[in-house]
């Protein structure tokens, strides 16, 4: 098994909801971003287009995150997922720096949305059901929480929205798609083989399980 | 540094921050002092001074304390030995480990038994230790896919020779009250390293400019962009052209001056120093919407 997904470059209307509906489902502080929506773009009048690239983790099955950290602290787990220890992280940023991507983040210091205001009610609430350590690198998970949960009630990541990550149940144009890359069948599988789906830089032999599908 | 909108990042080249900003500045300090320890030290084991050995063992010891000054997390600093089969850094800790127990071994045995076989087991030993300790922050840079100008085999090579001239002056220094001779034959050496650290520095930016667009950026960013003033100030004239007319002087005068020879090694120190960071500074990343700035 190996979770993968598949974003649909057509379909994406650059509204922002993956970034917003991660923020809220890992209660991410201020500057910490696991989805990020680049727009840029190309041409000049009257002939200009508006490219919009959603990214996140690509969950690499080569990570160089992984193989750069020199703790274990990365780790790539059999089902693909690239994750943070956070208990086992020094702080060397070294899979920040590795990451062609640019995917990961150093999480100095919990402050508060509103300064001079304290911490709000969702704030204190996120602080202790997804604590983030301070000084250590933080990522993407692809929702692990909801593939567990919805894996232990007998739910299907990807079909069942509630082991689906976040990001791809609030994409209001269904741009998102979520699966297992090493099942022939799955959605995911097939949208790659059918509308020939490509990883965002090839070049360098990371095998992203994020494809993009560009047709 | 490249001034960009928030906007703009990974849209257009992103220069890497976290190794050379705030606490970032410490790793540039470890990895220029990991170098100029091992390079020190096998300037030093070639003329077999103990002084000079003794203060590439406080070098290495230095290097450790930057190395954890770096860390967001240094009291976990002892789990960076578990994955030597993957991580340089990983490597490079054990490396610097046994750099520091090795020469301290041999310095005891130096000082008090001076001349037993062990004595000269060791001093191989930490010398290759040394050479590794010099050359594998190289290798932690030139490992970095995503930063092509990093992603060079001439990195590691570049921070060695870089290390060995740094090395060498601090021999220098310390040799300047001993005989003229050995003063010559040191200087000797320097002459040739610093033409080799010269050829090695254009070598390499040439190189740069040809793998490709955003490489060339990092280039272009030494040279003429904001990072000019420590390239051109730091690199080249500290590093390369004053000590250069210095030798220069020094082999056509009868007897060389040292305050002009300590004014040299302090322009390689210098250089040596401003040559990591640029080369930290330099490190750009390709967008990911590919469109070149």
């Amino acid at each position: 098994m190996r979770w993968g997904m598949v974003v649909d470059l057509k379909k994406c209307v650059g509204c922002y909801s993956c970034v917003v509906a991660c923020k809220e489902e890992h209660f991410l502080p201020p500057g910490i971003f696991w989805n990020r929506v680049l727009v840029t773009h190309k041409g000049t009048y009257p002939a200009v287009t508006k490219e919009i690239l959603p990214t996140l983790c690509n969950h690499c099955k080569e990570a160089p995150c992984v193989k750069v950290c020199p703790t274990g602290a990365s780790i790539r787990r059999e089902d693909g997922i690239v994750l943070v220890d956070a208990d086992k992280c020094v702080g060397c940023r070294y899979c920040i720096i590795a990451c062609p991507y640019q995917q990961r983040t150093s999480f100095k210091k919990y402050t508060p949305y509103f300064k001079g205001n304290g911490y709000t009610p969702p704030e204190e609430l996120g602080r202790q059901l997804y604590p983030l350590q301070e000084g250590t690198a933080v990522k993407c998970n692809f929702c692990l929480e909801r593939i567990e949960e919805g894996l232990k009630t007998g739910l299907k990541p990807g079909d069942d929205p509630e082991a689906t990550p976040a990001c791809v149940i609030a994409c209001a144009a269904k741009a998102r798609y979520f699966g297992d890359l090493d099942d022939p069948e799955s959605m995911v599988s097939r949208l790659i083989r059918e509308k020939k789906g490509t990883p965002l830089s090839s070049e360098f032999d990371t095998e992203p399980s994020v494809y993009y599908l560009r047709y | 540094m490249i001034s960009r909108e928030k906007y703009e990042w990974m849209v257009k080249d992103t220069q890497q921050t976290e190794w050379v900003e705030g606490q970032g500045v410490f790793i540039v300090a470890a990895f220029f002092l990991g170098g100029i320890s091992g390079g020190s030290y096998l300037a030093t084991l070639y003329f077999n001074n103990l002084l000079g050995m003794f203060i590439s063992w406080l070098l290495a010891l230095l290097m450790g304390v930057f190395y954890l000054l770096h860390l967001t997390k240094p009291i976990r600093f002892w789990r960076m030995v578990f994955k030597p089969q993957t991580s340089w850094i990983s490597r490079g800790l054990i490396l610097i480990s046994l750099f520091i127990g090795l020469v301290f071994i041999q310095l005891c045995l130096s000082y008090w038994l001076p001349g037993t076989g062990w004595e000269i087991v060791l001093k191989v030993l930490a010398g290759i230790m040394a050479f590794a300790q010099s050359i594998y922050t190289g290798f932690v840079l030139s490992y970095v896919k995503g930063i092509k100008f990093w992603n060079s085999a001439l990195v590691p090579i570049l921070f060695v020779i870089c290390g060995l001239v740094g090395g060498f002056g601090i021999l220098l220094a310390i040799s300047l009250g001993g005989t003229y001779a050995e003063i010559e034959a040191i200087e000797n050496i320097l002459r040739v390293l610093l033409v080799v650290y010269a050829i090695i520095v254009t070598v390499y930016l040439l190189n740069s400019t040809y793998v490709d667009a955003v490489s060339k950026d990092s280039v272009m960013q030494l040279i003429t962009g904001a990072n000019a003033p420590i390239f051109w100030g730091g690199v080249v004239l500290f590093g390369i052209v004053v000590p250069i007319a210095i030798s220069v002087t020094s082999y056509f005068a009868a007897e060389a001056s040292a305050p002009l020879l300590i004014t040299a090694v302090i322009c390689e120190i210098i250089g040596g120093f401003s040559l990591r960071y640029s080369i930290l500074k330099g490190g750009i990343y390709k967008p990911l919407i590919p469109i070149h700035s």
